[in-house]
């Protein structure tokens, strides 16, 4: 088992660095394709064109892309990201504060959701035959279907104007323990319900699917044909087998998840990592674009590769198999 | 199946964890949070949405994250708002958009108007205390902003006039000849010719003082000093958290009367929408757009301020071909667009409709000049005779933008022309500096822009825009007339003859068309009645060291 | 795109309905029947909009801005005075335009055909397929669209300007962005089914009658069309449902970062000219119908599907009836 298990997560480990070579060098080549470069969108309108082609020069803009990428690789590699375009300071001075904003918000939301979800999936596989199931249901698929750019501004305009319940948006840190957090001011609530309830009828159907096929299995009549009391079985035994496949979703879940920060840090200004991304192409910010590429990817990449190796851990087949994400 | 218990404990985890948020919501909203400035308060029992006390002395802003803090650099008007109030230059505009003396105590200038000779204040230092601030300072600071490789945009732009400048710029020479440290309160600095806005244009950034023991050589885009700057302004920055807050603290050694009152000012650069932040009371001055000026209107429009902002929004035309080659093509367009409307209607009266080029407010600016006719049977006749609607074919109006819709205003004038000639004009929307280099290189026919002055004087409206030898005349506009005008204005000592000048310059201008001169905005701003001395800027100048708070 | 990893797992091996026995049994089905309703509600006005669309999409009424519920305009006027209600019925019919050609693109001719490939013949053909689709999901995705949205969009227009003056036509140019946004989502929408189809292949390819069929000498293509692809067909109609929603969700989200359909309204390209920014907030509260109006269209449409998708899980799949 060992051995196999090692081999596996090797090969696994081996396309990372592939797969990132690849990204990367097709976001530089795409970026820098754009119609215009970062110098001639800054420069304001009484700068000479000679001014701005000097500088385009300067900055190694018109070299050919490979020769850029390669300086550009170099660079990274020797942990020198860049200058972020739109605020003509080191890249990784303005990408970690803004990370660890939506490190905030997103893990939140993940755990919320995993919490709502969960129990909802479950009571409505329990309950499949009585109104709960479709109630509960459809009650958070209605929540999936509203576009969050519909549900950010109507929640914007009743909760932060018409009841002036909620700050309109932003967001401030406060110092706890040493720790810049930003989570428990007023105006982390209305970011986190906007993302969270989207993402629960998702999670709650795949659930409540687990459930019922795990309790449809020939063990789980087994236990309860043995008399096992009920809360036993579903605790022991359903929802243990049923969680496993839903750990796969997590990788899934980051990612819709990033795309979710682009829309509803845009629309409440939030300084978070998805703002800046939406704000940096329309700069041409090509380091700060390259720097969320590339943290991205590998983001993405090892969250799949942890939970495929997980996954292949506890149930071998998977591994003969060819693995879940293969 | 029986699981009853099961069911209740996983009912009992879901209500607890909607319980759980449900309550932490409602002890946030009732108990005040933390936020911006941290210290709870008792909840307002009016409901409002309260963020905790405020400190004594401190003025709360909603504010752009700068792209740069660097004078040398800066090109935009989000900057420019911090860096005047940080640095300081040798002279700058005070709320009346006078020249005054800043850092220089006084000058002399030459009776060639070539030579201006500053003495500098001995009591000026930079925020650190470290020393004060010398003419080798301001020699360094200048030529950095010149010198090729701090890769400023702007640094020729402004300071061109100074002898020596363009050659130490294109690498040509190792100083600025014109620039010259006579002694270390002394500066002398020579022009190529005279030029009467030479004052107004030191006002600019660009010609700000930068420590340059923390400066060095860095460069415009590399180098992250700006998170900290050293300047020598009427507020020092205290707090720079990206894209969350900036706060500014009063430099309490500023060497211009009045000395900042203020304890510090804090700029919210995240969150909604100013104007929500204001109305529940987190901000204390906010400026005003289209979408909310009507519910200021109905409800607190004691608070409302407004002023003129030195500008112009214009369609211009490629004057050099076809069809806009044809005065009586453009003045047709222009005849089809019901200002009055625009300004009143749709942009309710956030704008003044523009007579002619200059805005309200400026030296200069002519009263008398009659309103642009609005009249779409004269426009049809104008267009007929010109060779009607057919030559408007396929004509496109460049703007900059990459979002989906281009603007409200620009869909409403092409609805106008379409509905008063039947001409159907396409709006092209293109990345802003693909939009500048095409505009640059005279590739449109048509383009939407606007332009704000630098400092208060025709000339950087007429000569800059309009004269035929500038290379930021985009509509290609050439009259000889206009350039004599503008030219014998730019040598005329006396200001009266100038600015009379000036006015006839612009009277042939308007007839001419080059551009459709669409409206001025005013700044309109509501400020809080416990802000005291906040005047509303015409455009970007220090302004903070004049309020106070009141409460 | 996750809405295709969220199908439940539906029973593998059991040939499709017959098409009348699968109607019937929908039709027992209320939230099934009236979520039918809606959809052919939407895309019955969207197709038709041409003649049941009250004004034009681009007729301002300058006058009347803004307006609310009733009078001249049933659903209210827009900023330029646009009517609300016929804008919305030409955003539903880019909407089916969009959604459709992006199914038959990106999920049924990329998708299944991948899938079908990768999870029948396996070896190198899969291990490539696979890898590449695990590209696609390891990106972050919105931000690559951005990205080819800067670079490609002029390009893509001045293309179609080209191929207008070559072949002597005046629309191609027009419909350049609907390529450009099709291109893009069907580039980030095929893995999903792809992944789906070949996990059902791989556990069919061993089952008897494939077997059978292998042993009988039929050829890669018949195998894979006659045999394997009518029994993922169930599997399908379910995630190609879902995906009928998420493409509709997907555009609005395109539009708002402007890598949206030029010339035609959508409801993505409503809704960002209501809410564009923080900003948006004061407009938002001044004239709600701009964003309640296309808000309520793709919302009901986007739910239909999702509520459709879930009713043919429960149809198809025999344990749960």
């Amino acid at each position: 088992m060992p051995t196999g298990l090692a081999t596996y997560i090797a090969r696994r480990l081996l396309i990372v660095p592939v797969v990132l070579l690849i990204v990367s060098f097709v976001a530089f080549a795409l970026g820098r394709l754009t119609p215009s470069d970062y110098v001639e969108i800054q420069a304001g309108p009484r700068a000479q064109p000679e001014t701005i082609e000097r500088i385009r020069e300067q900055r190694g803009l018109n070299d050919p892309i490979p020769v850029q990428y390669v300086r550009y690789m170099g660079n990274f590699v020797t942990g020198d990201f860049g200058t972020s375009a739109q605020y003509r300071l080191p890249v990784d001075d303005v990408i970690l504060p803004r990370l660890w904003v939506t490190l905030q918000i997103n893990v939140t939301v993940i755990v919320l959701t995993w919490l709502i979800a969960i129990p909802i999936g479950t009571l409505a596989a329990l309950k499949r035959s009585s109104f709960l199931d479709p109630l509960m249901i459809g009650i958070f698929v209605f929540f999936a279907s509203v576009p969050v750019l519909v549900s950010t501004p109507i929640l914007q305009w009743l909760l932060a104007s018409e009841v002036s319940l909620l700050p309109s948006g932003g967001w401030a840190e406060t110092e706890y323990f040493g720790v810049e957090m930003g989570l428990l001011s007023k105006k982390a609530i209305l970011p986190i319900m906007l993302m969270t309830l989207p993402g629960v009828a998702g999670l709650a159907r795949y659930m409540r699917t687990q459930v019922i096929e795990v309790m449809d299995m020939e063990f789980v009549r087994t236990a309860q044909a043995k008399g096992l009391r009920a809360d036993v079985v579903v605790t022991r035994h359903v929802m243990r087998n049923a969680l496993l496949p839903i750990v796969t979703l997590l990788g899934f879940e980051m990612s819709a998840l990033f795309a979710g920060s682009i829309f509803v840090e845009t629309l409440l200004g939030i300084p978070g990592i998805g703002q800046y991304t939406y704000e940096a192409v329309g700069t041409r910010d090509y380091d700060g674009i390259m720097a969320v590429v590339i943290l991205g990817s590998s983001m993405f990449v090892m969250a799949m590769l942890v939970v495929d190796v997980a996954y292949g851990f506890i149930d071998p087949r998977i591994r003969l198999g060819e693995g879940l994400g293969g | 199946m029986e699981s009853r218990n099961l069911i209740l404990v996983l009912t009992g985890i879901a209500v607890v964890t909607i319980l759980i948020i449900g309550g932490l919501t409602v002890a946030l909203v009732a108990g005040g949070g933390d936020d911006d400035n941290g210290g709870p308060s008792a909840g307002d029992d009016d409901g409002e949405v309260d963020l905790g006390e405020r400190i004594e002395g401190e003025l709360r802003l909603f504010g752009p994250d700068p792209i740069t803090l660097d004078p040398a650099c800066a090109s935009d008007a989000g900057s420019a708002e911090y860096i005047v109030e940080v640095f300081g230059g040798l002279v700058s505009f005070d709320q009346e958009l006078n020249v005054i003396a800043d850092i220089a105590q006084d000058w002399d200038i030459s009776d060639d108007g070539t030579v201006y000779t500053f003495n500098l204040r001995s009591n000026v230092l930079f925020h650190d205390n470290s020393r004060p601030v010398s003419a080798e300072d301001f020699k360094f600071s200048m030529e950095r902003a010149l010198n090729p490789d701090t890769q400023s945009t702007v640094g020729e732009v402004y300071l061109d006039d100074i002898a020596g400048a363009e050659e130490f710029a294109r690498g040509q020479a190792d100083e600025v000849t014109g620039i010259r440290v006579v002694d270390p309160q002394t500066l002398e600095i020579t022009l190529a010719e005279p030029n009467r806005v030479f004052l107004e244009k030191l006002t600019y950034p660009t010609a700000f003082v930068v420590d340059r023991n923390e400066v060095g050589d860095s460069t415009c885009f590399e180098g992250n000093w700006t998170l900290t700057p050293n300047g020598s302004g009427p507020f020092k920055l205290a707090e720079w958290d990206l894209g969350q807050k900036i706060v500014l603290e009063a430099n309490d050694r500023y060497h211009l009367d009045p000395m900042p009152s203020l304890e510090r000012v804090t700029y919210v650069l995240s969150g909604g929408s100013a104007f929500v932040m204001y109305e529940n009371d987190e901000i204390d001055v906010t400026g005003i757009g289209i979408t909310n000026i009507e519910s200021v209107r109905d409800s607190i429009s004691d608070e409302y301020r407004e002023g003129p902002s030195l500008d112009v929004y214009y369609l211009g035309f490629n004057t050099q071909e076809e069809p806009f080659n044809d005065p009586a093509v453009r003045n047709a367009l222009s005849m089809a667009i019901d200002r009055e409307f625009l300004a009143s209607e749709f942009l309710l009266d956030l704008v003044v409709p523009a007579k002619g080029i200059l805005p309200p407010g400026i030296e200069g600016y002519n009263e008398e000049l009659p309103a642009i006719p609005f009249s779409p049977e004269d426009a049809q006749d104008l267009l007929d005779e010109a060779g009607g609607p057919d030559i408007l074919e396929d004509v496109t109006v460049l703007t900059s933008g990459q979002g989906a819709a281009p603007s409200d205003i620009l869909q409403a004038i092409t609805t106008m022309w379409e509905q008063n000639l039947g001409v159907t004009i396409t709006i092209e929307q293109e990345d802003f500096g693909l939009f500048l280099r095409d505009i640059d290189e005279g590739n449109f026919q048509m383009f939407s822009l606007g332009w704000i002055a630098d400092y208060p004087d025709p000339q950087n409206f007429l000569e800059i825009k309009l004269h035929s030898e500038s290379s930021n005349n985009e509509a290609l506009y050439s009259n000889p007339e206009v350039d004599a005008l503008l030219d014998q204005a730019a040598e005329e000592q006396d200001d009266e003859a100038r600015l009379e000048l000036y006015r006839q310059a612009e009277e042939l201008i308007v007839q001419d068309m080059p551009w459709i001169p669409l409206y001025h905005a005013k700044s309109s701003y509501l400020v809080k009645p416990w802000v005291e001395g906040f005047e509303v800027p015409p455009f970007v100048i220090p302004n903070l060291r004049y309020v106070t708070i009141n409460r | 795109m996750s809405t295709f990893e969220a199908v439940g797992r539906l029973e593998v091996g059991r040939p499709a309905s017959s098409g009348v026995r699968l109607l019937r049994r929908i039709a027992r089905r209320p939230v099934a029947v009236a979520a039918i309703v809606i959809i052919v509600i939407i895309y019955g006005a969207g197709i038709l909009a041409p003649l049941v669309a009250p004004y034009s999409f681009t007729e301002a009424d300058l006058l009347n801005r803004n307006a609310g519920i009733g009078g001249d305009h049933l659903l209210g006027t827009d900023n330029l005075g646009r009517d609300l209600l016929s804008r919305a019925i030409w955003s539903a019919r880019t909407t089916v335009i969009i959604s459709v050609l992006s199914l038959l693109a990106g999920g049924l001719a990329m998708g299944v055909t991948l899938g079908l490939l990768a999870g029948y013949l396996r070896g190198t053909v899969d291990a490539f397929i696979m890898r590449m689709a695990e590209i696609f999901y390891s990106v972050p995705t919105l931000l690559l669209m951005l990205i080819i949205n800067a670079s490609l969009r002029t390009r893509v227009e001045d293309w179609g300007e080209w191929l207008d003056d070559k072949t002597r036509q005046g629309w191609i140019e027009d419909y350049a962005s609907y390529f450009l946004v099709l291109v893009v989502l069907s580039f980030f929408g095929w893995p999903g089914i792809a992944r789906i189809v070949r996990s059902q292949v791989l556990a069919l390819r061993e089952s008897a009658y494939v077997v059978a069929a292998r042993a009988s000498g039929a050829s890669t293509p018949r195998i894979v069309f006659r045999h394997l692809l009518p029994n993922v067909s169930n599997l399908l109609i379910v995630a190609l449902t879902l995906s009928l929603g998420g493409f509709a969700l997907a555009e609005v989200g395109l539009s708002f970062l402007g890598i949206g359909i030029s010339g035609h309204p959508t409801f993505g390209l409503m809704i960002s000219e209501a809410a564009s920014g923080p900003g948006s907030i004061t407009y938002v509260r001044a004239h709600p119908l701009v964003i309640l109006v296309p808000g309520f269209f793709i919302s009901m449409l986007v739910l239909a599907f999702n509520l459709l998708g879930d009713q043919l899980t429960d149809v198809l799949s025999p344990r749960r009836r």
